[in-house]
Order: C-alpha cells, then sequence, then structure tokens
C-alpha cells in the first residue's frame, strides 16, 4: 500500500513540476494544483496507511491516526483559497496581457522604467491603474515651486 | 483575586498582537469614510505595537504560553511567546505603524477601494502569528495567511509590472509551502508530532538521526525560498519595487526576517542534535547571497531595485551569523537582525520621499541636497548603518559578526567572512553612488521638483531618527541580544512550553475501552505511536 501510494505521490509531483515549467500561465496553475494533491497524499502516506485500521470508534481498534487527516483537510482548504487567488491573478493577467504567455509581461531587467506602464490588450477589462497623468495638470505649479526653490537656494 | 486576573492576563497576552489586527482588519472591510479607516488602521497599528511592547516586556520572566481551547501543550495549539519571539513581533509592529502612516500619507483611491487597509492588517496578524506560534503546521497556517494577505497586495492595481512580478512571487511561494506541508508531514511521521517544543524533546531523545536531519534541511530549503537566500531569491529584487511605497517598504522590512526567524527558531529551538550539515548548507548559502546582494545592488539604477538587493544582502549577513552556530555568533545576528529591520524600513521610507520628490524611480536627477538636506543627511546615515561604518549601528552589530566568523575557526567561515567584508565594501560603493547620483551635483533646470507634506516626508525622518537610537542604545541592544541567545541555547523554551514533568501519553485507544473511564496512562514513549519500520 505504501509503495503504491509512494509512486503515486511521484507521479502527482512530477506531472506538476513540469506543468510549471511550462511558459503558459494556466498549465502553471494547474502544476500547483498537482503539486498539492502530490502533497497532500504524501502525508496521509507518513502516516501510516492500514486497512485494518478503522477511523470511527464504534468498531474494534486499533484506530488510524486522525491528526494527519486533519492536516491534510487544513492543506486541502488553504491550497483551495489560493489556487482560487491564483487563478484570478492569471485572469486579471490575461486580460491586461491580451494572451497568456508569461513572455506577455516582458523581460524583467531589460524593461525600461519609464515607459507607461499599463497598455491594456483587452479595452473591455480595463485594469483598475492609476493613471500615469494624475499629476500633469498641476505641472506648472510645480515648476513655479521649483523656481521659487532655486531662488531661495541661490 | 489578584492573582487570577494575573494568570488571565498572561495567558491572553501573547494572542492579542494577532487577533488585534486580524480582528479590526475584518471591521476596515465595511463601508465607510476615508478618515475613519485611517483611523481604525492606525489605532489597530498602534494597539498591536503596544501588545507587542508588553509582551517584550512579560517575556523577561520567562515563557508565555496559551494553550488555545485549553488543550495541554501536546495535544493542542499553543501561542508562545518568548524573548525572541516578543522582539521580532515588536520589530515588526513598529514598521506596521509607520506603514500604515505612509498609505494614510499617500492616498490611493483605487486600491483603497479594494481594501488596501484591510489586507495590510491582515497581513501583520499574519505575521505575528508566524512569530509567535509554536507548533509546526500552525506556522504553514501563518506563512499562507500572512502570505495570501501579500499576494493580494502585491497585485493590487493590477499594473503590468505588478502582474508580472506578482505572478513569480506567488508561483514561488506556492512551491515553498508545498515543500514546507511535505516537512510538517515527515516531522510527524517521525517523531509523532508538530509541537516545537515536544519536537525539540523528542529528537533529543532520539539523538542525532538521518531522517530527523533531512527534514530539517528540506525546512532549511522552505525556508532560504521565504526569506531570499541566494538561489531560491530571485524573485525578491523584482516584487518589491512593483508595488506601492507604504506596502513595499512593509515587505522589504519584515516578510524576509519572516523566513529568517523560522530558520533561527528550527535550528537553535528544535532540530539542534546534528547540526553539521545545516550549518554548512547556512554558511555556503549566505556567504553567496551576501555577494549576490552587493553586486546587484551595484549592476541597477532604480531607488527600490537598489535597496532591494540589499535586502538580500543582509539576509545573507543573517544566515551567516547562523551558519556559525556559536552563543557569540548568534547575538551578533539578533542584534544585526534588529539594525537589519529598522534601516531597511528607513531607507524605503527615503526611497518613497526620493521617488516621489523627483518623479521617477531613478537615482537620475542631482541636487537634491538643496531641496531636501535633512533627508540627504538621512540617506547617508542609513547608508553607513547598512554598510556597516562606524557611527552607526550597523558597524557595531557587523563588527560583533565578523569577530565571531574569526573565531569560527573552519576554513569555510574564514572564507564566509572574507565575503561579508567584500560584500559590505561593494554594498557601501553602491549606495555612495545613490548618494552622489541624486543629492549631490547641481540640479539640471529642466527636472520638476515636487513639493511634498510634512506628513508624508516625516515617517522617512522618524525611522531615521530609530536607526540614530540603535546606534545609541547598542549596548542595551546587544545586552538583550545577548539574553535572547542564551534563552535560545538553554532548553528555557521546551520547559516553558512542556512543563518539567515527564510527559505521560495515554495509550492509544481500543474499540473496547471507548465506554469506560480508566485508560490507564502510559509513559513517555518514544517511538512514534504507529512505530515507523
Amino acid at each position: 500500500m505504501e509503495t503504491l501510494f509512494a509512486v503515486l505521490v511521484g507521479l502527482l509531483v512530477a506531472a506538476g513540476v513540469f506543468l510549471l515549467l511550462s511558459r503558459t500561465i494556466i498549465r502553471v496553475v494547474l502544476g500547483l494544483a498537482f503539486v498539492a494533491y502530490g502533497v497532500n497524499l504524501a502525508i496521509l502516506t507518513v502516516a501510516g496507511l492500514r486497512d485494518e485500521s478503522p477511523p470511527l470508534l464504534t468498531l474494534e481498534g486499533p484506530y488510524v491516526d486522525p491528526l494527519p487527516q486533519a492536516l491534510v483537510l487544513t492543506a486541502i482548504v488553504i491550497g483551495f483559497g489560493t489556487t482560487a487567488l491564483l487563478l484570478t491573478v492569471a485572469l486579471r493577467a490575461y486580460q491586461v496581457a491580451g494572451h497568456d504567455d508569461v513572455a506577455a509581461f516582458g523581460d524583467n531587467l531589460a524593461r525600461n522604467p519609464d515607459a507607461p506602464d499599463g497598455q491594456h490588450a483587452d479595452p473591455e477589462h480595463l485594469s483598475p491603474d492609476l493613471p500615469e497623468a494624475d499629476h500633469a495638470d498641476d505641472t506648472a505649479v510645480q515648476m513655479a515651486e521649483f523656481e521659487r526653490l532655486r531662488r531661495l537656494t541661490r | 483575586m489578584n492573582t487570577e486576573i494575573n494568570e488571565v492576563i498572561t495567558s491572553a497576552l501573547p494572542l492579542a498582537p494577532i487577533l488585534t489586527p486580524l480582528g479590526l482588519g475584518v471591521l476596515l472591510l465595511l463601508p465607510m469614510r476615508r478618515q475613519w479607516r485611517v483611523a481604525l488602521a492606525l489605532a489597530s497599528a498602534l494597539l498591536t505595537l503596544t501588545f507587542a511592547l508588553l509582551l517584550m516586556n512579560a517575556t523577561v520572566g520567562g515563557v508565555l504560553v496559551s494553550e488555545l481551547g485549553g488543550w495541554k501543550a501536546p495535544y493542542g495549539i499553543v501561542i508562545a511567546a518568548d524573548r525572541l519571539g516578543a522582539f521580532m513581533s515588536t520589530l515588526s509592529a513598529i514598521c506596521g505603524v509607520f506603514t500604515v502612516w505612509l498609505m494614510a500619507a499617500q492616498p490611493d483611491p483605487v486600491r483603497e477601494e479594494y481594501h488596501s487597509f484591510a489586507l495590510t492588517s491582515f497581513l501583520f496578524g499574519g505575521v505575528q502569528l508566524s512569530f509567535l506560534t509554536g507548533d509546526l503546521f500552525n506556522l504553514f497556517v501563518a506563512f499562507e495567511v500572512m502570505l495570501v494577505a501579500s499576494y493580494a497586495l502585491a497585485v493590487l492595481g493590477s499594473t503590468r509590472e505588478q502582474l508580472r512580478e506578482g505572478f513569480r512571487y506567488i508561483v514561488m511561494n506556492l512551491s515553498a509551502s508545498a515543500l514546507l506541508v511535505v516537512a510538517c508531514g515527515l516531522a510527524y511521521g517521525t517523531l509523532g508530532t508538530l509541537n516545537f517544543a515536544h519536537l525539540a524533546q523528542r529528537s533529543a531523545a532520539l539523538g542525532p538521526n538521518t531522517t530527523v536531519t533531512a527534514v530539517g534541511v528540506l525546512l532549511l530549503i522552505v525556508f532560504a525560498a521565504k526569506g531570499a537566500l541566494f538561489p531560491l531569491g530571485f524573485w525578491l529584487p523584482g516584487t518589491y519595487p512593483a508595488v506601492p511605497h507604504a506596502t513595499g517598504a512593509f515587505f522589504a522590512a519584515v516578510l524576509t526576517k519572516v523566513g529568517l526567524y523560522a530558520l533561527i527558531r528550527v535550528f537553535t529551538t528544535v532540530f539542534n542534535q546534528d547540526p553539521q550539515l545545516p550549518n554548512t548548507l547556512l554558511l555556503v548559502l549566505g556567504a553567496v547571497t551576501m555577494l549576490y546582494g552587493a553586486l546587484g545592488a551595484l549592476s541597477q539604477r532604480e531607488w527600490r531595485r537598489i535597496l532591494s538587493f540589499t535586502v538580500v544582502g543582509s539576509v545573507g549577513y543573517l544566515a551567516f551569523g547562523l551558519g556559525l552556530d556559536s552563543p557569540d555568533a548568534l547575538r551578533a545576528s539578533l542584534a544585526y537582525l534588529a539594525v537589519s529591520v529598522i534601516v531597511t524600513l528607513a531607507m524605503f521610507l527615503i526611497a518613497a520621499v526620493a521617488e516621489r520628490a523627483s518623479g521617477t524611480r531613478l537615482v537620475r536627477a542631482r541636487g537634491f541636497i538643496e531641496f531636501l538636506p535633512l533627508l540627504a543627511a538621512c540617506f547617508l546615515l542609513c547608508a553607513l548603518t547598512v554598510a556597516g561604518l562606524p557611527p552607526s549601528a550597523g558597524f557595531v552589530a557587523k563588527f560583533d559578526l565578523i569577530r565571531a566568523g574569526l573565531e569560527g575557526g573552519t576554513g569555510l567561515a574564514y572564507l564566509a567572512t572574507a565575503s561579508a567584508l567584500i560584500s559590505s565594501l561593494i554594498t557601501l560603493y553602491a549606495l555612495l553612488r545613490v548618494w552622489s547620483g541624486f543629492f549631490w551635483g547641481r540640479h539640471p533646470r529642466d527636472e520638476p521638483v515636487r513639493r511634498l507634506s510634512w506628513p508624508e516626508r516625516l515617517p522617512a525622518y522618524l525611522a531615521s531618527a530609530l536607526v540614530v537610537a540603535l546606534a545609541l542604545f547598542a549596548g542595551p541592544l546587544l545586552g538583550y541580544a545577548r539574553a535572547t541567545a542564551d534563552d535560545l541555547q538553554s532548553t528555557r523554551y521546551v520547559v516553558g512550553v512542556m512543563g518539567d514533568q515527564p510527559l505521560d501519553l495515554p495509550a492509544r485507544p481500543k474499540g473496547d475501552e471507548v465506554q469506560e473511564k480508566d485508560d490507564a496512562p502510559n509513559t513517555e514513549n518514544i517511538q512514534k505511536p504507529q512505530d515507523s519500520p
């Protein structure tokens, strides 16, 4: 039983890692879900799997340890939450970038930091970016202030 | 009567810094005017700080334990505060107050509509829970509470940059969390418990054991990913500059330190039987991380990217100090931890003012010493602290660390010490380049200068004042660090949580004994109940 589960855990994690290395965002999300399932099975396996130990107190013991099941339950709930969040982020990324390849977001270090950030490929779903020009209207005020400061410091 | 009240207070105190931000964070979700929301968030942060300070005062005498649901230590989850936990809790609460202040001073209608205040409050709650929990699996839950809030804050606003960096950050941390769950499962499978103190007792009874060492190294990998040690910290320098200033300051100052706190807790209190392999790993990773951080800081041109790389560097110093594994090195690391949290906070607040005043994220505009002379002074002081030069607290802590490294004696320790000295020099050069690029020189005429209101500038000055205070009170700081290190080296935490009586585990229930009252207590058995092969 343990051997079977060990192989199963290995397969799930291998599939998850394979998907994680993909360039497509949704595959990355699915890969993380696979890894999470593998991990949950791993906890059940290390805690001991027996056919003869019933989980209920109405039958003859010795009973199976209930704590790993509680751990797995917690891990499943948390995994559900984080997967939902990650899917939302993936959807948002798709809406903002227009396609679901990780290259859509550009390279990290070769980025021009002065380029306007927040061009939307999908006009139906605008992201709530702060408009870049929210300070543009008071440029005249700033320039006057700047001149005043220069006069002060001269 | 009086002692009863005292007992209630001491048992509730470790819970207070956790429940305050979580509870008030829920209230922050209600629709209300902005000033009410700001007032509530600020009150929550200040209240958390008060409770954390009370906790720090109370833990001088011993470990404070709060048993959830009244279940004693190995059976239920405990919230346990010792000196280290209370110290970290206070440091993060200080950062929390500054963060809320800066968020209030920089109105951001879009993000506030999507509950950035509530998410920040949940983030504080998760951080406090990770510092104060006494249970390995609960540490995972605390990490998730903290990280889910930070994921949401990292992508809130959905700019391209935030989505790109945030997605990488989320995927990296979720993978690390999966490993943490595996480590929890393996620890339970090997030692049959998840309580830190009980784990420590059982691994001490088991002696050096390869499976336990493997679990320890697995935990090291997890916390190295969360704390951004070298090969696993690639997500950090991109993520922190992508988020708004206030949130970025908290992320940079506290989130990596949570991973380091977990490393300290696990390798001093829990799995300290076979320290050879983890210490070697920490020394090597620490030495490489320092150089990576210093060279990375040198290669960048943006304010917060440079500072993010100095954060990576500081993590390297802490791993180095922890890997030396001597009482002096531990004391030096704890002092450096405090200095690093406060100075990173100050640096990011200074960067917030500088970026807003110059209107660009690049360190490009020159001559700002004309417009912001006090900020220039603060930056120079913080730069000296980060690099570790004399009139600063950074010097005191780093000197202690280097001395411990030279006393370490092994070739690897000498190599890591050399790396520490070289990367300090490179960090100093990188930060002085910022100084000469931004503050020094003559301001070009065509570049605008934005004037900032005082509530926006004051946090940077106050945080710099805290850095000065750390330098002035370096003696008490090192004294506290010494006492904390002594606590961690002794079995005080274990005894404080588990009591000094040997533990009576009840026998495993059989089906026929269910209705009967008497279940004969068994003596302490080291082997796990399922007797693993």
